[in-house]
């Protein structure tokens, strides 16, 4: 499995608590831009001639935010440039404010079949508190541009003075209107972010009222057929995410634009974050890469184990053994003496316990090298 | 160098009146240093001491003056610390000389300090010259202190110099008093070598350095000599003085002070106050030592990385060759693992030791609560003094049990009088007597359980008599009490490191407020922790950690893999530097916490 990333990074207004790089005022850059993109794949190319990709994944930022034709234009680069799959997954995010009737028949005329919707709640006033530039109306509009179509919705947890009830509404309307797939996620305030403020001034939920919401939010997606597959991500009918699970599982994938990230013959690596050195380099014929890591020893089983924890299948004992040589369990008896009781083993996985998920920090560490 | 023009003296004071000041001065007049390179408090080397602004560590200097008869003459000043803790060290300087400087501060008068100080100098017959300084504050009242010095002290001070050290007002009179007043060295050249350790640290190339008064006979590199402790024989390498910092010279003879290097690599083999003697022609006996050290207050020290047991050996056996009041023992622990039982002087004194392991060692530590020595009694009659709560035994083996009591003196203007009487009655202090001194300043005489004053006692007149107040105290023995022992458990399994010796009526509040403090302190886990305080085998407080509920990264995606890898390895290493009691994992801060019970 391998995956395809691109970062666009534009929106209309930048939302409260994103620390997403996003040019909120550079929209006009957008064409510039996307030529660069298709450029810096071009420059990729024969690097990646042998592999082919599973997935191809359009984040930002707002990629609905700029013209359709761009968005085509870059599936169609992709698919010129590197082997795609038969049946790959091509996933936009769409910000609901941003959709019409015309975007999204583009979008699937040039292959997208999978959307992921931003709505993060069904309460307007909590939109305008977060900076969202939708009200509740729009996602509903676009869920109906949307229909019978494979798409995902966000859904935050811990705003301000969001109750388990506001939680339960927003996945209710989210299902209702189609989503195949929910990510749940809980807000983290990023210091230099604005939310950051309220933060401090003590008007977020706690830690136990997020995990309170969280639960119920479990709860409610159980009931009404997602099927948890990952901490924060529930899917309908095996309908997962497979670019997101290719992150898990430790896949590869090659991330385009400012601020994407690689993960390619064994070394992560980084674009950089700055617009205009982005577009020097591409104009120059370099590649923007501003740091990269080889992935060695001990490192690869570390992240092997915290990505793998992160999912509902956990770790398979075959795969690890093959990987790191050992039984998972011979080689962590030690640990396991101390953090077992968290965790479901049986013969061919280990999983943390559905109720210890939303903990699985202080248990994951337990298994790290250093 | 001829005896008869050698000065060796001392300065000695309340802490903050002005010790280190007046030295730089004299070492700024005598030219030993240049005003250039001066540095402010140029003998407190240490880098805690110029932080704190006081002195722990006695420092020798040797200085030049050519005084108004024409002659030259050799000046040897040992520097003293002030704070009640460190009397030990004061001690010590004060053997090696003849004159001491007493320093009173012009707009305080006579302290706690001053007088027991004096008091040291006088059992050691040195000739005391009295110095009034700060003369510039306009508050100075230098004729008050003059005839505090006479009534409290009971010193001629008509002819002490007035001086403002910070300024440089009339040092050169001080400087004149001292070859006027104080009596040369005394001591034979030709008598078989004498000399009396008062100092000693390691250097990593020359070894242990010892600093020494000649008393008697000379010494020189490549004579052989030895200690009374030991038989082993040293071959000098090199002597030298102070200038300040060590300065090589050509030899010791009786009446100077200076140091001694002889390639000493075991650190036991030589101890502060012992007698240096040539192996071929030894002197017949030691020259008197040191009154042997009291610890008064005690602690558990242990290396935060338990690997590091070792290091922490060696960093505590080298800090106690330097600081000969520094006791310890080895111990070991449940929670903590091996470690160390160390006594020291005071509360004052712990801190000291504890930031110097960290600091110059380079070591993290985790202490425990500071305690007393206790006596217990047993029901079979025996007789044991215990410091470490953890050997206490068990209650049906204790006929009785006897705390440490103490006279603490206290100054203070009388408009504090009602503050200070209230503190003393919280610390369960008994009154004794009060004087007044004049009518600006009161003695009061208390008798007080040293256990209540090693935690903040210091802090608390300080702060209720807005810093005017001054305190000092003798231990005057034992009387019976009734203590408990305060046992905490964490999810029901009790933690050696945290019990604690209290009295009886204090043990419900202590308890109660440590549980609170431990709740706060104690990270939550992944199940709930209950946090309770016990006597005997009674649960008297109790709180919950509560289960933590959310632990768990964000978005974990893409490019974040590796900054959410660096935040687990971030949580990994705060675990590291946890402990654990039974399933629990406690931060070593936690040990620390518990010295905050009282909230005053």
């Amino acid at each position: 499995m391998a995956g395809i990333y691109v970062h666009i990074p534009f929106c209309k207004s930048k939302c409260r608590y994103c620390d997403f790089t996003s040019f909120p005022d550079k929209l006009c850059l957008a064409e510039s831009y996307m030529a660069c993109v298709y450029r810096e794949m071009a420059m990729r190319k024969s690097e990646l001639e042998s592999k082919t990709f599973d997935t191809l994944y359009i984040g930002g930022g707002t990629p609905s935010v700029i013209d359709e034709q761009y968005i085509a234009m870059l599936v169609a680069a992709a698919k010129r440039n590197f082997r795609l799959s038969e049946g790959a997954e091509i996933t936009v995010e769409i910000n609901p404010g941003t959709i019409s009737q015309k975007k999204v028949d583009l979008y699937k005329k040039c292959g997208i079949n999978r959307f992921s919707v931003g709505l993060q709640t069904a309460v307007d006033s909590q939109l305008r508190d977060l900076g969202r530039i939708h009200t509740l109306n729009e996602f509903i509009t676009c869920a109906r541009l949307l229909k019978g179509e494979n798409f995902s919705v966000d859904v935050m947890i811990g705003l301000k003075g969001q109750t388990i009830d506001d939680i339960l509404k927003t996945i209710d309307v989210a299902a209702a209107f189609g989503a195949s797939h929910i990510s749940m996620y809980a807000l983290s305030p990023e210091d230099g972010t604005p939310i950051y403020t309220d933060y401090l001034n003590g008007e977020l939920p706690d830690s136990d009222e997020v995990a309170q919401m969280y639960a119920a939010g479990c709860e409610k997606l159980k009931s009404l057929g997602f099927e948890r597959y990952e901490v924060s991500n529930f899917a309908k009918d095996g309908k997962r995410s497979r670019h997101n699970l290719n992150y898990w599982k430790r896949g590869e994938y090659i991330g385009f634009g400012v601020s994407a990230s690689s993960f390619i013959n064994g070394v992560r690596f980084t674009d950089t974050f700055d617009l205009d050195e982005y577009f020097k380099c591409i104009l120059s014929g370099a590649l923007p890469v501003i740091s990269s890591e080889k992935i060695a020893g001990d490192d690869i089983k570390d992240e092997y184990i915290m990505l793998a924890l992160r999912t509902s299948d956990g770790i398979e004992r075959a795969e690890y053994k093959a990987l790191f040589g050992k039984d998972f369990c011979d080689e962590f008896s030690a640990q396991l003496q101390k953090v077992g009781i968290y965790l479901d083993i049986s013969a061919d996985r280990i999983r943390i316990k559905d109720q210890y998920l939303f903990v699985q920090n202080s248990i994951i560490v337990e298994f790290l090298s250093k | 160098m001829d005896k008869s023009r050698i000065r060796n003296f001392c300065i000695i004071a309340h802490i903050d009146h002005g010790k280190s000041t007046l030295a730089d001065r004299l070492m700024e007049m005598t030219g030993q240093v240049s005003k250039r390179d001066m540095e402010a408090q140029l003998l407190d080397s240490m880098e805690i001491e110029r932080e704190r602004g006081i002195t722990i560590k006695l420092a020798p200097v040797r200085m030049f003056y050519t005084a108004s008869d024409g002659e030259e003459y050799v000046f040897n000043l040992i520097d003293t610390p002030g704070h009640v803790d460190f009397t030990y060290e004061v001690s010590r300087s004060l053997a090696a000389c003849e004159g001491a400087i007493l320093i009173v501060d012009a707009t305080q008068g006579v302290e706690a300090q001053t007088l027991a100080n004096v008091y040291l100098a006088i059992e050691n017959n040195l000739e005391i010259l009295p110095v009034i300084n700060k003369i510039d504050l306009p508050s100075a009242r230098p004729d008050e202190a003059k005839k505090e010095i006479e009534d409290v002290v009971g010193l001629d001070s008509s002819y002490a110099p007035l001086v403002s050290a910070k300024e440089g007002t009339n040092i050169g009179e001080v400087l004149e008093d001292i070859v006027k007043y104080f009596p040369a060295p005394s001591g034979d050249a030709d008598a078989p070598l004498k000399a009396l350790i008062f100092d000693s640290y390691y250097d990593n190339y020359k070894g242990v350095i010892l600093f020494v008064r000649i008393k008697d006979g000379k010494i020189k590199a490549g004579d052989k000599i030895k200690t009374f402790r030991s038989d082993k024989i040293y071959e000098v390498v090199e002597t030298g003085v102070f200038a300040p910092g060590l300065c090589p010279c050509d030899g010791l003879s009786a009446g100077e002070v200076g140091y001694i290097a002889a390639s000493i690599k075991s650190i036991q083999d030589v101890a502060v106050g012992d007698t240096v003697t040539g192996a071929d022609n030894p002197a017949a006996e030691p020259l008197p030592g040191y009154k042997k050290v009291q610890s008064v207050v005690f602690c558990g020290i242990y290396p935060l990385d338990g690997s590091r047991f070792n290091d922490l050996k060696d960093a505590i056996l080298k800090l106690q060759l330097n600081d000969a009041s520094l006791l310890f023992e080895p111990d070991n622990s449940v929670a903590l693992g091996f470690g160390f039982r160390c006594g020291f002087l005071g509360l004052l004194h712990m801190e000291i030791i504890q930031e110097r392991i960290e600091r110059e060692f380079g070591l993290e530590i985790i202490t425990t609560a500071p305690s007393v020595s206790y006596k217990v009694i047993k029901t079979n009659g025996e007789e044991l003094y215990v410091d470490n709560p953890s050997h206490l035994p068990p209650t049906s083996e204790i006929e009785r049990m006897e705390e440490p009591i103490v006279k603490a003196y206290i100054y203070s203007p009388p408009d504090y009088l009602g503050q200070i009487m209230d503190l003393c009655r919280e610390k369960r202090g008994v009154f004794k007597e009060m004087t007044y001194l004049d009518k600006s300043r009161v003695q009061l005489e208390y008798e007080l359980p040293l256990n209540e004053i090693i935690f903040d006692f210091f802090d608390g007149i300080k702060s209720r008599t807005r810093g005017y107040a001054s305190f000092d105290y003798e231990l005057i023995g034992y009387k019976p009490s009734k203590l408990v022992k305060l046992d905490i458990l964490l999810n029901g399994e009790a933690c050696d490191a945290l019990s604690m010796i209290v009295h009886e009526d204090s043990a419900y509040a202590r308890g109660r407020t440590l549980c609170e403090n431990l709740k706060e302190a104690i990270p939550r886990q992944l199940f709930e922790v209950p946090v309770q305080a016990a006597i005997g085998g009674k649960i008297i407080a109790r709180e919950t950690v509560k289960a933590v509920r959310k632990d768990v990264l964000a978005k974990c995606y893409g490019g974040d893999i590796t900054r959410k890898k660096k935040l687990l390895e971030k949580q990994k290493e705060g675990k590291k530097r946890m402990r654990s009691i039974g399933s629990v994992e406690v931060p070593s801060e936690v040990f620390m916490q518990i010295l905050k019970t009282n909230k005053d």
